[in-house]
């Protein structure tokens, strides 16, 4: 898929922008706080119908205005695409995919994709297991948009069997028990699915994550990822069953998809604990750039690779390894300071307090076609 | 404090206690009643009362009916051999339209879901049961909805009839997963009692 043309009004801090992006690289420049991630944010608002910034679309809306509208021309598997989302302080959102209505929000899943690296991607890698798991499924779903199903069952059977857990009071009454029995049995078809889906997807990650990684850092290294959950070896009914009084006594379910971790390790060492603050940005990368590539293999083309501010977490060298290393494909990508040597962009547009303009920061308009914006300054 | 008058307050709390009717909704909806004529309003008040007070649920099957048995029940052509277990009565009206089915019914009123506080006790399952041997039933067919709930509440019965030595088969797939049994068109929902299957009670 490809965007050609994108179209903001009163979204965040842009009143009114419009921007065309190069088929390869785009660039955006802009000093801190002048709309950069706002704008990535946009793009992703058509993929996602969320702000990746775990924010409500309220906030997204420009201050003091009733709605906002992203709207993005592009072309996909050969036919044009229209995509135009408006979002509403009062009411509901909507969607238009080639000036029809959609439905139901799901029915968006997979018309535009997108792959974002913010710096909060760090917490993947730092963070607690949601953060992991939530990488895994978002990336199952990116590939394969049909698995939300799944995803969403396994959320609703949950929610049904803890209520039933604490309506119990720790008790297990016969009448509960049958039951419980059958949410197990729901939740044990549901979550097998998942977590099969899951590995299925890892054992590709795997090795993609190992070489992407390997690339940014030009050292060997050796990186492992796995998911390999306890309960997978005699199954998730029987994982219940030996739960089930700990469930009973905590009204909550203990084990399943929903507690699982993706396990990533760096020369053998848990990258959460023992990995050193640029390991772990780098590995954060890697992780995005190998689903990328998977996302990418399994759909048959590429997302958009959407970049945030991704050159100030990385030093010097390895800045210049991702430049080497940048897929193919579409990428819009921000940056607050110096470009690194050798990086090429199709085009380059400087941001400043909501307002977009081509070229670099220094000079005029006049860069338009691979050239290099000669000065980009200094940054914050 | 409320922003609006006592009985507009009144108003918006009873709509927004209805099935699908968001608190946004009920505003809308609200001040959509008052701006009506008042014969229009009255029509609407009327029809709520009388619909109130004439109709009952069948005490056999639960089906909304005038009398004390639906006019299925009451009707002697219809096969006692085969019960049609459904969740509400408008999903027993989808079923009767595809002219498929000429057994009888059973409205359980609900489906299970823990989160609304509903377990089996609250559905009419009790009712269910008695009616199997006195009517002679060889056959349960489950068609609740084939979401969460539905499926959960299908199996609850697979695994409460099956030891009765009741036949328990549910709905072929074909129905969109996740929809409700109201909104499946006449073709598929018929295709679908066609092609019924046993219910595994494991
Ligand atoms: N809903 C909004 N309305 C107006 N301005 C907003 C809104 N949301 C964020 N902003 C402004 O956007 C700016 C931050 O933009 P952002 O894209 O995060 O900056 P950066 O270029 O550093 O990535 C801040 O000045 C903030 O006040
Ligand atoms: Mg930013
Ligand atoms: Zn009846």
């Amino acid at each position: 898929m490809r965007l050609q043309r994108l179209w903001l009004t009163d979204f965040r801090n842009f009143a009114s922008a419009e921007l065309e992006l190069d088929e390869g690289l785009t660039v955006v420049i802009g000093r801190n706080g002048q709309g950069k991630t706002n704008l990535l944010e946009a793009v992703a608002y058509l993929a996602e119908l969320g702000s990746f910034r775990g924010v409500s679309t309220d906030d997204l809306v420009r201050a003091g205005m009733p709605s906002a509208v992203v709207r993005a021309e592009g072309e996909r598997d050969g036919r044009s695409l229209l995509v135009e989302a408006e979002i509403n302080r009062v009411g509901r959102n909507r969607v238009m995919v080639n000036r029809q209505r959609l439905q139901r929000s799901r029915d968006l899943l997979g018309a535009m994709r997108v792959s974002v690296f913010a710096p909060d991607d760090l917490a993947v890698v730092k963070g607690g297991p949601g953060l992991r798991r939530d990488y895994l499924d978002a990336t199952l779903v990116s590939a394969r948009p049909r698995l939300d199903e799944l995803r969403l069952a396994l959320e609703k059977i949950l929610r049904q069997r803890n209520a039933l857990l604490r309506q119990s009071g720790g008790r297990l009454s016969d009448d509960v028990a049958v039951t419980l029995d059958v949410w197990d049995a729901r939740l044990a078809e549901t979550g097998e699915k998942l977590a099969a889906a899951r590995a299925a997807l890892v054992e590709r990650l795997a090795p993609a994550v190992a070489a992407a990684y390997e690339r940014l850092a030009e050292v060997p290294s050796e990186v492992s990822v796995r998911y390999e959950p306890w309960w997978r070896q005699e199954g998730l009914a029987a994982a219940l069953v030996v739960g089930r009084d700990e469930d009973l006594r905590r009204g909550v379910t203990g084990v399943g998809p929903h507690r699982d971790d993706l396990e990533l390790a760096i020369g053998g060492m848990p990258a959460r604990s023992q990995a050193s603050q640029g390991e772990q940005r780098t590995l954060a990368l890697a992780l995005r750039l190998a689903a990328h590539e998977v996302v990418t293999d399994e759909a048959g083309s590429a997302p958009v690779l959407l970049l945030d501010d991704v050159f100030s977490e990385l030093d010097p060298a390895r800045q210049a390894a991702l430049v080497r290393w940048l897929p193919e494909g579409q990428t819009l990508l921000t940056t607050a300071g110096d470009l690194p040597a050798g990086i090429a962009p199709g085009r380059v547009l400087t941001v400043e307090a909501g307002t977009l303009r081509p070229g670099g920061p220094g000079g005029g308009d006049g860069v338009d076609g691979g050239a290099e914006p000669a000065d980009a300054d200094g940054g914050p | 404090m409320s922003p609006y008058a006592g009985p507009v307050q009144d108003l918006i709390d009873e709509l927004g206690r209805l099935p699908g009717i968001g608190p946004k909704s009920a505003q809308r909806i609200a001040f959509h009643l008052l701006k009506l004529p008042t014969p229009d309003a009255q029509r609407l008040a009327t029809a709520i009362t009388e619909a109130k007070a004439r109709v009952a649920f069948c005490q056999r099957c639960f089906n909304v009916c005038e009398g004390e048995l639906c006019d299925i029940c009451a009707d002697p052509r219809r096969d006692g051999n085969l019960l049609c277990v459904v969740e509400e009565a408008r999903d027993l009206v989808a079923v009767e339209k595809t002219g498929e089915f000429k057994g009888r019914y059973h409205v359980l009123q609900g489906a299970i879901s823990p989160i609304e506080g509903i377990g089996p006790e609250q559905l009419r399952i009790k009712e269910l049961l008695v009616r199997l041997d006195p009517e002679g039933v060889q056959e349960v067919i489950v068609c609740t909805n084939p979401n969460i709930e539905g499926e959960a509440t299908a199996m609850y019965l697979a695994r409460l009839l099956d030891p009765l030595g009741c036949r328990v088969t549910r709905l072929a797939s074909g129905l969109p997963v996740g929809g409700d049994l109201e909104y499946a068109d006449e073709l598929t929902l018929g295709r679908a009692i066609e092609g019924r299957r046993t219910l595994d009670a494991s």
